[in-house]
């Protein structure tokens, strides 16, 4: 008997050892496309980036390159409007992501109840997201112009007109006022889904035991929306934290500098002054941050699926 | 009382969106002396033409553009979709040593914007030939970490059974992930195939420092070249705008039911 | 099913490493920054030849070929050199630098002859973007104004030659000025208006129901205001050693752009409006003044408003200066058809006063002298206000025209200075402003040094 088991535990073994290296090799196959785009999609243009940003050159990328260790990086971090860039882009993020948040959540709250018509006003505050943000950023920048019809609104309505984007003070708020107008809707699907996921019989339980709106919302409804709401507000910064587009093609950094954030500054080092190495070292900056969020995000991406 | 602010918010954030569809009906010159003072025909039009999409679409260079984003789009889709099912399916499916590490390489390193690493990456396509290519534009939009992800979480919960019974009948690997698996994936495979495409739709700073083709450019590019070259041409910008908003509104209203599932927590099955 | 296998970070950093160290080969295979030693551009020895070659060269442009009418340019130089085709294309304004940066760096030769902003010769010349013509070109200097030919200088040597030219004019509507009660401005060059003089009036013009009383073709541009300072006796911005010592911090600067700064506090120009709406407002009628380039003639002719010359003004007390410059057109160091590009570069610029000139239907100023005979004769210039204005165009490109400051430095310098007369536009302090700008810009500057 002894003799049958092995035998039958040997080629129960052998067979295991087929399928596994069988699976090996498709595994490799399949994965082979993913992995090699990884690679010169993710991976080449890093390390290419941390290695361009030890060189030092001239200007325009003809004149070979000469090493330079971590020169690129003193440099930056002793040019004081380049550290302002980075305190300007971190203090950016600290208020627009949090109130985008916020804001979406709010919003999400208010279109699960029963409204009238809901699905329709929900529609309505995600159209600014399927406008492209080059068009939202025209439209913005025409309806904030000094002569425009903002301002038309707000002296209709007795006020002063504002400076808006040629104000350094109130520039980078206008760029977070036309981000937010796209976000929220886009965010507050998330969170809506997320607040649909939560046990009706929670809130009947509430019920019973009198709870106000306030109440349920702060015992019931945050603690079980923990997870979405954190993945959304690192979500929400990985793509702040690049933000570009409105800065660009709207106040170009200025006025003053006051709307020159990380992304904008890397591109104008690299494309408009054609500072080659010295914008690949604040793009390894600027990823370094990033890596940072992304990993934060993958961590709730994941704890959050597996607890289902 | 909630519906009050229900709708005053919905008409908040649609006002802008209802300005720009107008105004991409109106001479150029009657948005420029309607935009002050306040009146009504700020925003109600006075006049409504079909001048700004003819001179946009028939004059202007911005059809090519959309051509060009339809096709960039369509195979990154196709691309996308392939190199995604493939390895979700690796992943799901195989076990192999370190197949969460491998799955979590994958995701984090797509789940790193693309702004962060454009600049160098276009170097290299610049150094390696690829500037002012469609190869070149379509690459860097076939790597999504969220298609991925969503591709490997539903093959998760596909039975182990059906493919062991499809194994017994002898069919190879290939054969199961296509006639079987992405079969049962329909709104997996369309909500990566929608992440793909309006990534796609929408790219910007890709297609910036790749091309400088005029012939080549994208769309939004284009769209953005015009503002401020000439005085103020707000009527054909926001036709422009109208045009390029069609296909994600389209994609996105069509879909809407399944466009809910990408978010997590949400209980699917 | 829940696939909760933890792994550790040290298996996920195991991962990335492998990973990288895949990605470094890679990397370092096509690594970019320094193939191949220095740039032997100088490798093959070129010249204008007796007789052309058979080619085909790449010119890349700014101007579009149909919308900026360069089509029968390029077909009256095909006429006249068969057996040269010209591949041209053309890019916006904005992407020119990082376009010829990207394609040159190549080395591939494409293109073989592209336009150059004159100010931006010195650094194109410096990062080894521009072919020496002085062996071949430098015998042309005397065909053309010489400022224009200078911009294409660059420590002794010649990097482009000049196919256009700028001047500026103090346009007016007369109808405004009437309604204001004001005199009409001189026509003479050496009876121009003062600034000070021209902000009173364009006061009253305002008054007087003009919706703007005076406009700048180019608000906030290096350009158009570099000559106010130099009238006060200022730099143009920049001196020492090579021009990279930033040098607009002095008294003529403060007070140049103290004026510049009360025109839009007490509303005689308007704050907001973009240098692209200034044309479109003077040639609706809305401004009393406008300061401007000779390109606005032919718009001014098919417009309705009743329209007069005068010379740029100057401060009082201050010495004439105007702007001026344009393109010019450089060959690529690594071009593999120099001769059929010098044969291009020839025609556009020197022959006939330049076939750029000749040929392109919107009058354009031409930097030669043969070529300016041609441009005065068109037929903008046939009217009395007309004439005045050749004859200060003349005078101005002759006498009075100050170039851009020339330094390898150049494209940080118009960024960071046109960044501080927008700020300063906008109600900041001069002083301040101007102090900021340059301490910026030598920080900027230091990796030229």
């Amino acid at each position: 008997m002894s003799t049958a088991t092995s035998a039958g535990r040997s080629s129960a073994t052998r067979r295991r050892s087929t399928i596994r290296r069988r699976e090996l090799f498709w595994a490799a196959i399949f994965l082979l496309p993913a992995l090699t785009s990884l690679v010169v999609l993710r991976i080449v243009p890093t390390i290419g980036a941390v290695v361009d940003s030890l060189y030092k050159a001239f200007p325009g990328g003809i004149i070979p390159a000469t090493f330079a260790g971590l020169h690129n990086y003193r440099s930056l971090f002793d040019d004081p409007n380049f550290v302002d860039t980075i305190a300007r882009t971190l203090i950016f993020n600290l208020i627009i992501n949090p109130l985008q948040i916020c804001l979406a959540l709010l919003v999400a709250v208010l279109f699960v109840q029963r409204i009238p018509l809901v699905g329709i006003w929900r529609t309505m505050l995600f159209i600014p997201v399927t406008i492209p943000i080059v068009g939202s950023c025209i439209a913005w920048g025409a309806a904030l112009d000094p002569q425009g019809p903002v301002n038309a609104l707000i002296t209709a309505l007795g006020g002063e007109p504002q400076p808006f984007f040629t104000s350094p003070n109130q520039a980078l708020a206008c760029i977070i006022v036309l981000a937010s107008w796209i976000g929220i809707g886009y965010w507050m699907l998330f969170l809506i889904a997320g607040l649909q996921s939560i046990p009706g019989e929670l809130y009947d339980a509430a019920k019973v035991d009198q709870a106000g709106p306030v109440r349920t919302f702060f015992s019931v409804t945050l603690p079980l929306l923990r997870r979405p709401l954190l993945f959304v507000l690192v979500a929400d910064t990985v793509a702040n934290f690049v933000l570009f587009v409105p800065v660009q093609l709207l106040t170009q950094g200025g006025p003053q500098g006051s709307t020159t954030l990380l992304m904008f500054e890397a591109w104008r080092t690299t494309y408009g002054y054609g500072s080659r190495n010295l914008g690949a070292a604040q793009v390894v900056i600027l990823t370094a941050i990033m890596l940072v969020f992304v990993l934060l995000q993958f961590r709730l991406l994941r704890e959050d699926k597996d607890n289902r | 009382m909630l519906t009050t602010i229900a709708i005053v918010l919905g008409v908040a954030f649609v006002l802008p969106a209802v300005w720009i569809l107008l105004g991409s009906f109106r001479p150029n010159l009657e948005i420029l002396t309607t935009m002050s003072p306040l009146s009504w025909h700020t925003i109600i039009p006075s006049e409504l033409t079909l001048e700004n999409y003819r001179r946009l679409l028939v004059d202007s260079g911005f059809t090519r553009a959309l051509f060009n984003s339809f096709f960039v789009c369509l195979v990154s889709v196709v691309m996308g979709l392939l190199m995604s099912s493939l390895a979700a399916y690796a992943v799901a499916v195989f076990t192999f040593p370190a197949r969460n590490v491998v799955f979590a390489v994958i995701v984090i390193s797509f789940m790193i914007p693309f702004e962060a690493i454009a600049i160098p990456l276009a170097q290299q396509f610049t150094d390696w030939g690829l500037g002012n290519t469609y190869v070149g534009l379509i690459l860097p939009g076939i790597g999504n970490g969220l298609a991925i992800f969503n591709l490997r979480q539903h093959f998760l919960s596909i039975p182990a059974s059906y493919r062991e019974a499809a194994m017994l009948d002898g069919a190879s690997e290939p054969r199961i992930l296509f006639s079987l698996y992405l079969r049962l994936s329909g709104p997996a495979l369309t909500n990566s195939a929608l992440l793909i495409f309006l990534g796609q739709w929408t790219a910007y700073l890709w297609p910036l420092l790749i091309v400088s083709d005029n012939d080549l450019q994208l769309a939004p590019v284009a769209l953005a070249g015009t503002f401020g070259e000439h005085a103020a041409d707000y009527g054909q910008n926001f036709a422009g705008a109208v045009v390029l908003s069609l296909v994600p509104a389209f994609s996105v209203f069509v879909l809407q039911r399944f466009f809910g599932r990408l978010s997590i927590g949400s209980g699917e099955k | 099913m829940t696939s909760s296998n933890p792994f550790t970070r040290r298996q996920l950093l195991g991962g990335l490493a492998a990973l990288s160290a895949a990605g470094l080969l890679g990397a370092a295979g096509c690594s970019s920054s320094d193939s191949g030693g220095t740039p032997s551009a100088g490798s093959t020895a070129w010249s204008l030849p007796s007789t052309d070659p058979t080619a085909t060269i790449k010119v890349l442009s700014i101007l579009d070929l149909k919308t900026a009418n360069m089509q029968p340019v390029i077909d009256a130089f095909h006429k006249a050199h068969p057996t040269i085709t010209v591949d041209y294309q053309s890019v916006p304004f904005d992407s020119l630098n990082s376009t010829l940066d990207a394609r040159i760096a190549n080395k591939g030769g494409d293109p073989d002859i592209y336009w150059a902003d004159q100010p931006r010769i010195s650094a194109l010349a410096a990062r080894g973007e521009a072919e020496d013509l002085t062996a071949v070109f430098s015998d042309t200097k005397d065909k053309f104004d010489p400022t224009a030919y200078d911009a294409g200088v660059y420590q002794d040597k010649l990097w482009a030659l000049p196919i256009a030219n700028s001047t500026q004019l103090l346009y007016y509507n007369k109808t405004l000025l009437k309604k204001a009660g004001i005199d009409l401005p001189s026509p003479s060059p050496d009876q121009r208006m003062t600034w000070e003089q021209l902000t009173t009036d364009a006061k009253k013009a305002k008054d007087a129901g003009a919706k703007y009383g005076f406009l700048f073709g180019q608000f906030d541009r290096y350009y158009q205001l570099e000559p106010l300072p130099v009238q006060l006796g200022g730099s143009v911005g920049a001196s020492g050693d090579g021009n990279l010592t930033p040098d607009f911090t002095s008294d003529a600067w403060v007070k140049a752009f103290t004026w510049y700064r009360s025109l839009f506090e007490d509303g005689v120009a308007p704050r907001g409006v973009k240098s692209e709406q200034t044309d479109p407002a003077f040639l609706a009628g809305q401004a009393g003044y406008m300061v401007e380039g000779p390109w606005l003639l032919p718009q001014l002719q098919a417009s309705k408003v009743d329209w007069g010359v005068a010379a740029q003004p100057v401060f009082d007390g201050g010495k004439p200066a105007t702007p001026t410059g344009s393109w010019s057109l450089a060959m690529n160091p690594f071009s593999k058809q120099k001769d059929a590009a010098a044969v291009f570069l020839n025609w556009m610029s020197v022959v006939d006063g330049g076939g750029y000139i000749k040929y392109r239907s919107d009058p354009e100023l031409a930097a030669s002298l043969e070529g300016k005979k041609i441009y005065f004769q068109k037929d903008v210039f046939s009217s009395a206000e007309g004439k005045n204005a050749a004859d200060i165009i003349n005078y101005e490109t002759s006498k009075t025209a100050v170039n851009r400051v020339s330094t390898i430095g150049y494209i940080e310098f118009e960024t960071i200075m046109n960044q501080a007369f927008a700020d300063i536009r906008n109600g900041a302090d001069p002083k301040t402003t101007l102090d900021k700008a340059s301490s910026d810009l030598t920080t900027a500057w230091q990796k030229y040094k």
